[in-house]
């Protein structure tokens, strides 16, 4: 069982690569895609160009819904790790009535289908005058990164023995010494994982923004009209841009996670 | 309590410029010196830019912001929600019933308007109707021209793969014609004729479009051979051939959602008025093939591509006219039989 | 939920232990209040639609239950959900179980590309299948030089279509919660079934694959909660053609502004997702012991 044998084993590894091939698969295609010479998506390419690079940074209406995107995605992420994290503290260590009901509450965004979230928010937001507002948007996507964040927290949370919590306030450290000293490093790896789990969460959201950016323009909302409107190769430049990104921050988290030896402990 | 009072600080700070963000962003400074306006985007929405605001916001200094997609979702959610900064809301003509019938828009003001000479049923009570735009037959270079809908729908006579609109009023009409209504006597469409048609031709449909982008884009794909499009998309188009003969003519319209602002009105209806301007259209025209509502307007259109545009003589002649009232007082029927056939794909 | 999920992971010790104790709702506070202000209200004023309709209290709900097609169309969603969960669940075994036989640099790397699609968007991603399974696209064209297919394979604009997208986009959110409760698993049990003379087959049907339900069962009933609310795929790969219910309420509010209706249906579909989002608790709770 442990040593599987060579036949097995063999087609194991193949099925195994063709399943992650057909995971990657649409990667794979966009990014040659965004270099090519081609007027529309066509694959493979029939010639290099950065045509479509120069399309997007050449293009104002682009770098603006860059701009909202990065904003909102920051503001966004970072509200949602704040209160989230100290949200998930108090779910794990705390033992109150009506816990549960505030765990269901806190994970309610991610299951409620996010048409029906956004429908609701869309009619609120009128009412209070925050549609079209960055404030709104922000507040939309703090929502729906919430979930994400508390899920990735409780995890960490949960696996950091209490006892050592108990003991450096055994020892006498006050709370707030306690948490900046042994609490805040060893989570901050975690953290840094919610983070960025938030931070895209938003940087992707279509549903939602569709309904309440009004005149706001963020990078999957132009893309999304674009799609609907016309099919314009550009994507694909923004996509590979993006992807290079997450590759970037992917091997900036296991760095992270490598130096506190978190990434062991993650990947068994 | 965990938070040291450098967080605290860092907090509150963020707090306030998040509000910063909301009223600068707010509505709240939609007063008289700028309006927002919902349209349907895309090129369309550029046309609008080009032709009508700029010369607007040159001659009285308000800015006009524009915002899409539009919808009568969009319009309810203003009206109930009490929002009053959006004057101009863009609808297509069954919308328009509609939401005359669901109380949803206020008239025109025609006095404040005043506008240039139009096309009569361009001028609506409730409706200023800014665009002409229409259903045509669309097919990829070097396929077979279709003779007409009837033979459009027949995928016997003409084989290939199709993409038709997901809108029954984009399509009923047709197959109405293919079931071998004339387009003298189509309304009121005979449904169960119609929608027999669409049976029959529902296995050799690949797609059933959303957006106007989809029909050009799958022609070109070879993902299909025959579309039913918009004219503004396929006309010009490489790789496409299409036909104004018995296309389907409809009008967008401007709305103005129920209770807004009475200055906000007031500075919209000079945007309308910059719509009846032929001159504008003209501008409007090179950017989107659509048309605006002026019967001045054809001589002012690039004569060499008088073809591509739905309301020259020429053109309009050959088509028909969507009925909005007839869709208005059908629409529960027509959109529950809709549902129900779409289902059965 | 009698259970905390806390006291089932630490079991054996009290209630007590959890330092905080009562003072943990203080912590669980602000993030409650931001969500009863920016996702409890507007959700539940959404509710109110269906039940304050000018027609009459339950009037949506019963034209929802009287004229089939809206029914029709959960039902068509719950097909293509079930079929996607089960397409990930096959796909899923078989990577995280290949996953768990790599070591090293090898895993480390196969991991990365398992969350990689994560970070690239939806829409790019489903966007992609349109090149790659069209007419003119990359597979049509493979399988028509290899003379494998006289003319091109309808894969996309159909069920298959949307299969094959949400497949792709849901299929991490399966392989990371299997792949963790693999490598729980203890070597030595495995070994000692092989000290006790059962053939490989044996063990993996009678030990192992027994260890591993409860995820996989967990994972399944994510991909299928996440499936029912998809939007973006369908309309993307679906051609028109695979009526999908967050498709429909799309319809219902953008075009038809028929809330009422759109209200009751998202209570229904809110209903049956929080029922399956409990029996996903039960599942990953048994999965984490």
């Amino acid at each position: 069982m442990t040593e599987p044998g060579h036949l097995p084993r063999l087609l194991l590894t193949l099925a195994g690569i063709t399943v992650l091939l057909f995971l990657c698969l649409p990667i794979v295609i966009v990014v040659p895609m965004s270099f090519s010479s081609a007027s529309s998506l066509e694959f493979p390419p029939p010639g290099f160009s950065l045509r479509w690079y120069q399309a997007f940074f050449g293009d104002g209406r682009w770098l603006v819904a860059a701009g909202y995107s990065i904003v909102v995605a920051l503001i966004a992420s970072t509200l949602a790790l704040l209160i989230g994290s100290i949200a998930a503290y108090g779910l794990v260590r705390g033992s109150f009535r009506g816990r549960a009901l505030v765990e269901s509450n806190v994970m309610a965004p991610l299951i409620v289908p996010q048409i029906v979230t956004a429908v609701g928010l869309y009619i609120y937001f009128a009412k209070l005058g925050l549609l079209g507002t960055l404030f709104g948007l922000i507040v939309g996507h703090t929502v729906l990164a919430i979930p994400y964040v508390v899920l990735v927290m409780t995890v960490a949370i949960r696996s950091f023995d209490l006892r050592i919590e108990q003991v450096a306030l055994t020892l006498g450290a006050s709370w707030p010494t306690m948490f900046r000293r042994v609490l805040l490093p060893n989570l901050a790896p975690s953290a840094g994982a919610a983070w960025i789990f938030a931070f895209v969460i938003s940087f992707d959201e279509v549903v939602v923004t569709i309904f309440l950016a009004g005149g706001i323009e963020t990078i999957p909302k132009r893309m999304f009209n674009e799609l609907v409107l016309q099919v314009n190769p550009t994507i694909t430049a923004i996509a590979t841009l993006l992807i290079g990104f997450s590759i970037i921050t992917v091997g900036a988290l296991a760095l992270l996670m490598r130096s506190t030896g978190t990434v062991r402990k993650a990947l068994g | 309590m965990i938070f040291t009072k450098r967080q605290l600080l860092k907090n509150s700070a963020g707090l306030v410029a998040l509000s910063a963000l909301g009223l600068r962003a707010g509505p709240s400074r939609a007063a008289a010196g700028e309006f927002r306006m919902i349209e349907a985007g895309g090129t369309s929405g550029e046309s609008i830019e080009k032709g009508y605001i700029v010369p607007f916001t040159e001659q009285t200094g308000t800015r006009v912001l524009r915002e899409s997609p539009s919808g009568l979702g969009k319009l309810r959610a203003l009206v109930e929600s009490g929002d009053s900064s959006v004057p101009l809301l863009e609808v297509s003509s069954p919308e328009l019933y509609q939401a005359v019938a669901l109380d949803l828009v206020e008239p025109i003001d025609w006095d404040v308007v005043n506008p240039d000479p139009m096309f009569d049923e361009a001028k609506h009570e409730y409706g200023f109707g800014y665009q002409y735009y229409s259903t045509v037959m669309a097919w990829g270079e070097g396929e077979r021209a279709p003779k007409d809908w009837a033979e459009f729908f027949d995928p016997e006579a003409l084989s290939g793969k199709r993409t038709l609109p997901d809108y029954a009023a984009y399509i009923l009409p047709m197959a109405a014609l293919a079931a071998g209504s004339s387009i003298e006597n189509i309304y009121p469409i005979d449904l169960d004729k119609a929608f027999e048609s669409l049976e029959r031709i529902k296995d050799s449909v690949s797609v059933w479009w959303q957006a106007g982008a989809q029909p050009p884009q799958l022609l070109k794909d070879k993902e299909v051979q025959y579309a039913a499009g918009w004219s503004g998309r396929v006309a010009g188009a490489p790789g496409m051939e299409f036909t104004y003969q018995q296309g389907l003519l409809d009008l967008a319209y401007f709305v103005v959602p129920k209770g807004v602002d009475p200055e906000l009105k007031k500075a919209a209806m000079g945007l309308l008025h910059e719509m009846s301007v032929a001159k504008n259209q003209a501008v409007a025209a090179e950017v989107v093939s659509y048309t605006g509502p002026s019967p001045d307007l054809e001589k002012l259109l690039p004569q060499d591509r008088i073809g591509e545009f739905p309301t020259t003589t020429a053109n309009k002649n050959v088509q028909m006219f969507n009925d909005g009232q007839w869709w208005f007082e059908n629409a529960d029927e027509v959109e529950q039989r809709w549902q129900e056939f779409k289902l059965t794909l | 939920m009698t259970q905390s999920p806390t006291a089932s992971i630490r079991p054996g010790r009290s209630a007590r232990a959890g330092r905080l104790g009562a003072t943990g709702l203080g912590f669980a506070l602000p993030v409650s209040l931001f969500l009863l202000v920016a996702f409890d209200v507007p959700v539940l004023m959404m509710f109110g639609w269906a039940l304050t309709s000018a027609k009459g209290m339950f009037a949506p709900f019963i034209e929802f239950f009287t004229r089939p097609v809206y029914l029709k169309v959960i039902l068509n969603t719950l097909r293509i959900a079930a079929i996607a969960t089960v397409a990930c669940a096959v796909l899923g075994y078989v990577l995280a179980y290949w996953l768990r036989s790599l070591s090293g640099t090898a895993r480390l790397v196969a991991l990365t590309l398992v969350v990689l699609p994560f970070w690239v968007s939806i829409l790019v991603r489903s966007y992609a299948w349109i090149v790659v399974l069209g007419n003119n696209g990359v597979v049509n064209r493979g399988l028509m030089d290899l003379g494998l297919a006289s003319e091109p394979v309808a894969f996309l604009y159909n069920d298959l279509g949307v299969v094959i997208g949400t497949t792709n986009l849901l299929l991490p959110f399966l392989v990371l919660p299997l792949y963790a409760a693999m490598i729980r698993i203890d070597g030595r049990i495995l070994q000692a079934a092989e000290t006790l003379g059962a053939s490989r087959w044996t063990i993996f049907r009678r030990v192992f694959f027994p260890l591993t339900v409860p995820a996989l069962a967990a994972g399944m009933v994510l991909v299928f909660i996440l499936t029912l609310g998809f939007y973006v795929t369908p309309a993307i790969l679906g051609g028109g053609r695979v009526p999908m219910v967050a498709n429909m309420l799309d319809m219902l509010i953008n075009r038809l502004p028929r809330w009422e209706l759109a209200s009751a249906i998202s209570i229904i579909l809110l209903i049956l997702t929080v029922l399956l989002h409990l029996l996903y608790v039960r599942l990953s709770r048994q999965a984490g012991n």
